[in-house]
C-alpha cells in the first residue's frame, strides 16, 4: 500500500507545482514507484514542468467518469522509469471533483504505486478539499514571505479539520518546505530565518531550497531542475526527496551565504 | 550618514515575525468553527435523543491559552424524563 501526499501552499505561486515534479522525479530516481497526480482541474501545469504536455490522451476526470481506465491515463516519465503521471483535466472545473470518485482513483493508485503525489490547487476552495481528504501526510511548501505564511497557516488548519485521517481521530503529517531561501537576505536580517517561519507555524521542516535562477530556465524546457546536479535548488530536492524515501539526510544549511567573497567585502568595512 | 541609516534601520525581518505571529494567532482564534461542526451536532443529538428528549444544542470552540476546547451545551425537552 502507497503512502499518499498532498503538496498544498494557500497562497499560489509559491513553488508547489514545482516541488510535487521535483519531489516525484526524485523519488522516482530513488528506485520507488511514483504517481505525480495533478488536481487543479481546469488550470493544469504539472504536464508542462515534467514536459509531458504533449502525451497527455486522458485526464484523470475521465478516469474518475469512467471514460478512460487508469492504465489507458497514466503517462510513464522518461526520466525514470518509476515515475508516472496523471494529467488535471483542462475544460472541466473543479465543481466535478467529488469524495466518493476521489477516493476510489485515491484507491486505485495505492495498490499501483509506493508514493502518491497530489498537487493541489491554490487557494482552500473545495479542490484544495478534495486533494487533503484522503491524505495520509501533507507536504506545505512557502516563502519566507508574510503573506505565503499567513496563507499556508489557514490551509494547515483546514487540512487539521477536514482530512479524512483527522475525522478517524489519527494525525496527519505535515512537513514545511520552505521554497526561495535568498541567503544574504536571511543573513543581513531582511528575509525571515527558517526557525522564525517553523516556529510560527508549529510544523516539520523536510527542507529548505534556495532561491535558484536555474528553476525558471528548467521550467522553459520541462525538466525538472534535480536533473540539474550542479543547482543549488536541485541539490536541495535530491534531498528532501531522498529524506521522504527514509534516508537521513542532515538538513543543508542554505542560509548562509556560500561565498567567500561577499564575506570579504564585508570585512573591508569592519 | 550611510551608516547611520545602516543603523537605524530595523531589521524587517523581526519586523515580519512580530506582525505574522499576531495576524496568524488572530486568525487562529477568528476560526470558531470547524468544518465537521453541523455534522457532529446532528450526531450528538442523535446519541442524546436516545435517552432524553432535546430541545437545542450548542458547541463553542474556546480558546484558554494554548489550549483549544470544546463546550457543549445540550439544552433538554421540558419534562423530557
Amino acid at each position: 500500500m502507497g503512502i499518499v501526499i498532498a503538496v498544498i501552499s494557500g497562497k499560489g505561486g509559491v513553488g508547489k507545482t514545482t516541488a510535487t515534479a521535483n519531489i516525484g522525479l526524485g523519488i522516482g530516481l530513488n528506485d520507488k514507484k511514483c504517481v505525480v497526480v495533478d488536481f487543479d482541474i481546469g488550470q493544469r501545469n504539472l504536464d508542462m514542468i515534467l514536459g509531458l504536455e504533449n502525451r497527455v490522451v486522458y485526464d484523470l476526470v475521465q478516469v474518475m467518469e469512467g471514460e478512460a481506465t487508469l492504465k489507458q491515463a497514466l503517462i510513464k516519465s522518461k526520466m525514470s522509469e518509476n515515475l508516472y503521471f496523471l494529467a488535471a483535466s483542462q475544460t472541466k472545473d473543479k465543481s466535478v471533483l467529488n469524495s466518493k470518485k476521489v477516493e476510489k482513483l485515491v484507491a486505485e493508485l495505492k495498490e499501483k504505486f509506493d508514493f502518491i503525489i497530489l498537487d493541489s490547487p491554490a487557494g482552500i476552495e473545495s479542490g484544495f478539499e478534495h486533494t487533503i481528504e484522503f491524505a495520509d501526510a501533507a507536504i506545505i511548501v512557502v516563502n519566507p514571505e508574510v503573506s505565503s505564511i499567513r496563507d499556508a497557516d489557514r490551509a494547515i488548519g483546514i487540512l487539521d479539520s477536514k482530512s479524512n485521517k483527522v475525522k478517524r481521530g489519527e494525525d496527519v503529517a505535515k512537513y514545511l518546505i520552505i521554497n526561495r531561501i535568498v541567503a544574504n537576505m536571511v543573513e543581513s536580517g531582511e528575509m525571515l530565518k527558517s526557525e522564525d517561519i517553523l516556529e510560527i507555524l508549529d510544523i516539520k521542516l523536510l527542507g529548505k531550497v534556495p532561491e535558484d535562477k536555474g528553476v525558471i530556465d528548467a521550467s522553459n524546457q520541462g525538466k525538472p531542475i534535480i536533473l540539474d546536479k550542479k543547482s543549488i535548488a536541485g541539490q536541495a530536492y535530491t534531498r528532501i526527496s531522498g529524506r521522504l524515501c527514509g534516508q537521513q539526510i542532515d538538513l543543508k544549511d542554505v542560509e548562509v551565504a556560500d561565498s567567500t567573497l561577499f564575506k570579504k567585502i564585508v570585512g573591508i568595512f569592519k | 550618514m550611510f551608516g547611520l541609516d545602516f543603523f537605524k534601520k530595523k531589521r524587517s525581518a523581526s519586523v515580519a515575525k512580530d506582525r505574522l505571529t499576531i495576524a496568524i494567532m488572530s486568525d487562529r482564534k477568528s476560526s470558531t468553527n470547524y468544518p465537521f461542526m453541523n455534522e457532529m451536532k446532528a450526531e450528538i443529538i442523535a446519541v442524546v435523543q436516545k435517552y432524553v428528549g432535546v430541545k437545542d444544542i450548542e458547541i463553542n470552540k474556546d480558546f484558554d491559552g494554548d489550549f483549544e476546547a470544546l463546550s457543549i451545551d445540550v439544552t433538554l425537552e421540558k419534562n423530557s424524563r
